[in-house]
């Protein structure tokens, strides 16, 4: 077993706003192969580095993680000093709890797992480390780009601008990919066209870029420096030499290529026949004219009665519901999600609405509502696991004389946050 | 019932009914608002029905069960007419004793009766109420006297008569030239002429025109619009019905929120009933005239009270606004000329045609005609609905009708308009109420929420309330809505948990200003206000909050404490250990007749000990 190291930074605030990372330190003490593990403000300062160093030497260790900032930042710091203190530079590694961790998390609790997880498994990592000594090989400086999209032309550019040879493998007979496909683009609204083919005429013109169009990557072999990439040239049966690209042969040519647009799946097949009928009952009262077919207009009092039907949406009334209001499911789901009257998750046997109106907030509401998420030990918006409660909260309840009112199912009930208890009792299985 | 095919079919209905009544019947109306049905008025109502069978009364005395009367703080009301005795808070247990004494023998159970807060002194008529006293309940009054979904009751009132005044020979224009000049507002918070949007909807290009009911009542803290469906859904109907007739409109549609279910029923069985009755659908009343009103129900949106939102979703598309270059009553619903008024708007219209604008001028205040009914609620004595004249003062408001503040404590702000609105504070009671002063204050009228503070409710907090609500319903479509809000919550809520730094201050003005000045639609347009209005007038509290590290109003978790009173606690509590047993943190330790302490480290101020304790032995710093 290897002797690990931990050294957890603070980072300043930067992972310590976020990180408890004396905890971290503490809890990491006992993971197995870890010898000794400690935090510091600024790992990265002269004095850090004196404390990483004496403590290889000192705790005899054979490996050494450090938990800060990225790796492009002060990996060569610490191997440094590991090299320093007489421990091969390649045992060394970085688990970066900054930059995807602590600086994007605003829940300190799950940031905190998440930093766990991340220096635990570049424990592992070290584990298994060799002493590696660098060696020189040479360089093949040419570069290749898979794919001519925008971000392919661009870097096959960007790469051959700065004198160095470039291929550029597409697949499709042309570069350009999908950008052509849009209308406009954030945040200038220029059309796509107008950036794109002075960019798709440049490198197709280019000295140090070579085009393989209509080609695909069969097999990447080597290793960084010294890659060896087979690419399969497909046939084009025309003489490229000569094509100036004009697409009178597409237009002559009998054959067509049709559109391959899979046709919608029917729903309605998926469905079992009870529950079709009782959705086929709500739509019919919203298609007098029309049996069957109510105009789209009415989705959301469809979707309001199916609400009512299963206290949810369940996601196969709204796939039904696509089908037979031939609306697409994202104007469906659009509708489904933006009005807080539905649900797509199942809401528990009672449904406990908290009024969060004016009045109510002013008579102590938030307090109540605090109550009963500690009681039930679920946060708003969520369901017990078994299945009993519901809490949600809403803007108002219209019976602002109550408040603070709390509403069961359809019973109101004017609580304050002591009263929640006995409310709760009133209402459970057991 | 047959079909009126004719004016005069539907007066000699009106005469029928009328003739049919005997004033001195009695009657005991219960109030079946939604305030009273959750103080228990269906048991109420059964009980009466239980009790009037056996005493074999049930041919001589009638129950309605009618919507609200706005005094819901004393619900479940009783109300025994012809006298007008008004009894509060009745329960199953009061009934055998009301039908036993009150009915039969005609005296009064003073123990039933209504305190006056102030005087003491016990109160037996409905009109003498206080809460009562001083308002003017010209949309809101009928309520009390009709059972909702009854037709015949509604026509027995005087109902459908401006509509028969209307089809009976006044041009389209006339009745647009009335509603003009009798000065009527948009009453669901802009305050935009009805007769001038009207005008421009007739005149509006295009063969199909819609007329719109927005009963999306979103602000919360605001329920006057569904008590007014609720209780009195015909009203609004009738003043659709001559909107539709002035505009040329032939489809109407009511946008109702989901959450009023028994709004959308009563609306509906109104709707039935008045296409039964000839009253709507096809040659209304045999005049040739066509109109129908289809109900849509929300899906719990705040921005779709605004109006562009609304149309879009009644079209069935998510309820996101798009810019107004086009007004809505050129180009609305389905891209036609389409004229959105509010419920309240909508049931003032039936009394003016009826009673005449010259009457109806004659309220209010130069600029703003008329009455609004305000849903006083909060810290204020007497919660419930009131109907005022424009131009009251909110001191009369709050003291005169509201009785004051509850629990002997100190006024601090009234809030007025909704999430878009404002705070106002006590320095400005004597302000009246209409359109423009309110806007002057930094508030608006809005839907007519009248929330009141006291000093225990903390400004900042309300502030970071507003944006928080507004956060979570803004539709997202523009960004400084969008993200604006969002940081301006992140702002206020640093500073309710005592990390405010006092240039938070100037970050805060200058971002209500981006805010407002660049969103596509009034709902991030207003969405500043109460964050500018509590800036303006309680600065100090914010001050309090970024400097000292304080909540004054004891609200701000973080800056609160909880203490024991040594003194109270041992002497008047002799220790009961009543906190100690509710303590959700076990925060608490003492024994039984000794003092009491709590574990700041454990505690988690939910401030359950505080509501526990009967001795007020507990202090909150």
């Amino acid at each position: 077993m290897k002797r690990i190291g931990i050294f957890v930074c603070h980072c300043g605030i930067n992972i310590a706003g976020v990180i408890d990372v004396k905890r971290a330190a503490e809890e990491l003490s006992s993971y197995p192969g870890v010898e000794f593990s400690t935090d510091y403000i600024y790992m990265c300062s002269e004095p850090g580095q004196i404390l990483v160093r004496d403590t290889i030497r000192e705790k005899k260790l054979d490996g050494v993680v450090v938990a800060a900032c990225s790796p492009t930042l002060h990996e060569l710091t610490f191997r440094t000093a590991s090299r320093l203190a007489g421990l091969n530079p390649y045992q060394c590694e970085i688990a970066n709890i900054r930059e995807q961790c602590s600086w994007v998390h605003a829940d300190k609790e799950k940031a905190f797992q998440k930093a766990l997880k991340i220096i635990k498994s570049t424990i592992e990592k070290v584990k298994y480390n060799e002493s590696l000594e660098p060696i020189s090989v040479p360089v093949n400086r040419r570069a290749l780009v898979i794919g001519g999209g925008i971000a392919g032309i661009q870097a096959a550019l960007d790469i051959a601008n700065s004198g160095y040879e470039t291929l550029l493998v597409e697949r499709q007979p042309s570069i350009g990919g999908h950008m052509i496909q849009l209308s406009e683009t954030f945040p200038t609204l220029d059309c796509s066209q107008c950036i794109l083919t002075p960019k798709m005429v440049e490198a197709g013109q280019h000295p140090k870029i070579k085009l393989f169009t209509y080609s695909e990557i069969e097999e990447i072999g080597g290793y960084i420096g010294n890659f060896k990439v087979k690419i399969r040239k497909k046939a084009r049966s025309i003489d490229e030499e000569a094509c100036t690209g004009c697409g009178e042969c597409m237009v002559a040519c009998p054959v067509r290529n049709e559109p391959q647009i899979q046709p919608i799946p029917k729903y309605s097949e998926q469905i079992e026949p009870g529950e079709l009928k009782i959705l086929d009952r709500i739509m019919a009262a919203y298609a007098p004219t029309n049996p069957g077919v109510p105009g789209k207009e009415m989705l959301i009092q469809i979707l309001q009665d199916v609400n009512l039907e299963y206290h949810y949406l369940p996601d196969y009334t709204l796939k039904y519901i696509s089908e037979r209001l031939q609306l697409p499911l994202s104007v469906v789901y659009h509708v489904a999600t933006f009005y807080t009257a539905f649900s797509l998750k199942p809401r528990g046997e009672h449904l406990i609405r908290v009024c969060m109106g004016t009045a109510c907030h002013a008579r102590g509401s938030p307090r109540v509502l605090e109550e009963l998420e500690r009681q039930l030990e679920i946060p708003r918006g969520e369901t017990t696991p078994d299945l009993q409660f519901t809490l949600e909260t809403v803007n108002c309840l219209g019976c602002c004389a109550l408040g603070p009112v709390v509403m069961v199912d359809s019973n109101y009930h004017s609580i304050t946050a002591n009263k929640v208890g006995g409310l709760l009792k009133k209402y459970s299985k057991s | 019932m047959s079909r009126l095919n004719s004016i005069k079919e539907l007066d000699k209905l009106s005469k029928e009914i009328l003739s049919g009544k005997d004033p001195k019947r009695k009657c005991i109306t219960v109030c079946g608002g939604t305030g009273c049905i959750a103080y228990g008025s269906p048991n109420v109502v059964d009980a009466f029905k239980k009790e009037l069978k056996q005493q074999k009364l049930e041919d001589k005395v009638d129950i309605l069960v009618t919507g609200c009367h706005g005094f819901c703080e004393r619900g479940p009301l009783v109300v025994i007419r012809p006298e007008g005795i008004f009894y509060q808070r009745i329960k199953p247990e009061n009934i055998h004793e009301i039908i036993k004494d009150t009915v039969i023998d005609g005296k009064i159970l003073d123990h039933l009766l209504y305190t006056d807060p102030i005087t003491g002194e016990k109160i037996v008529y409905e009109h003498e109420v206080p809460f009562y006293k001083k308002q003017v309940r010209l949309v809101f009054g009928n309520n009390g006297f009709i059972e909702p979904t009854s037709i015949t009751d509604y026509i027995g009132i005087g109902g459908y008569s401006a509509l028969a005044k209307v089809l009976s020979g006044m041009t389209p224009e006339k009745v647009i030239d009335i509603v003009k000049k009798s000065g009527l507002r948009g009453r669901g918070g802009g305050g935009f002429p009805t007769g001038v949007k009207w005008e421009s909807c007739r005149k509006a290009e295009g063969d199909v025109r819609y007329v719109l009911c927005n009963a999306d009542e979103g602000d919360p803290g605001a329920y006057m619009d569904r008590s007014v469906l609720e209780g009195n859904p015909h009203s609004v109907l009738e003043g659709m019905i001559i909107g539709a007739y002035a505009i040329g409109s032939h489809e109407g549609y009511i946008y109702v929120r989901q959450e009023y279910p028994l709004a959308v029923k009563h609306f509906g069985i109104a709707l039935e009933k008045t296409r039964e009755y000839g009253l709507l659908g096809k040659n209304i009343l045999g005049s040739g005239f066509d109109f129908d009103i289809t109900i849509n129900r929300g899906g719990g949106a705040f921005v779709c009270g605004e109006s562009t939102a609304l149309m879009a979703s009644i079209e069935g598309n998510p309820g996101e606004p798009r810019a107004k270059h086009v007004h809505t009553v050129e180009k609305g619903l389905w891209d036609r000329p389409s004229n959105l008024n509010n419920v309240e708007t909508w049931a003032n219209v039936p009394l003016i045609i009826n009673k005449g604008w010259e009457w109806y001028s004659k309220i209010g205040t130069e600029k703003s005609k008329g009455t609004k009914i305000f849903s006083l609620v909060g810290k204020v004595n007497n919660t419930g609905l009131v109907e005022i004249p424009m131009g009251m003062t909110l001191r009369e408001v709050v003291y005169d009708i509201g009785g004051g503040i509850r629990g002997g404590k100190n006024f601090k702000a009234v809030q007025t308009g909704g999430p878009s609105g404002g705070v106002i504070p006590e320095s400005l009671l004597d302000l009246p109420v209409d359109f423009e002063r309110l806007t002057e204050a930094g508030s608006m009228m809005g839907s007519g929420g009248m929330i009141v503070m006291d000093d225990s409710n903390c400004m900042v907090d309300i502030a970071k309330y507003f944006i928080n609500f507004l956060k979570d319903e803004s539709c997202g479509k523009c960004t400084p809505c969008r993200q604006g809000l969002i940081q301006m919550h992140q702002i206020l809520t640093d500073i309710c948990q005592g990390q405010g730094v006092i240039e938070d201050l100037a970050l805060l003005d200058k971002l209500c200003w981006i805010v407002s000045e660049t969103s596509l639609c009034q709902l991030g347009a207003t969405a500043p206000n109460p964050v500018l209005t509590t800036i303006r007038y309680f600065r100090d509290e914010y001050q309090a909050h970024i400097i000292d590290r304080k909540c004054p109003g004891g609200v701000c978790k973080e800056l609160i404490h909880y203490f024991v009173d040594e003194e109270r606690c041992v002497s008047l509590g002799h220790g009961c250990g009543a906190c100690r047993r509710s303590c959700p943190q076990q925060a608490i330790s003492g024994e039984k007749n000794q003092l009491h302490r709590i574990d700041q480290n454990k505690c988690n101020k939910c401030g359950i000990c505080l509501d526990t304790c009967k001795f007020e032995a507990i202090i909150l710093e």
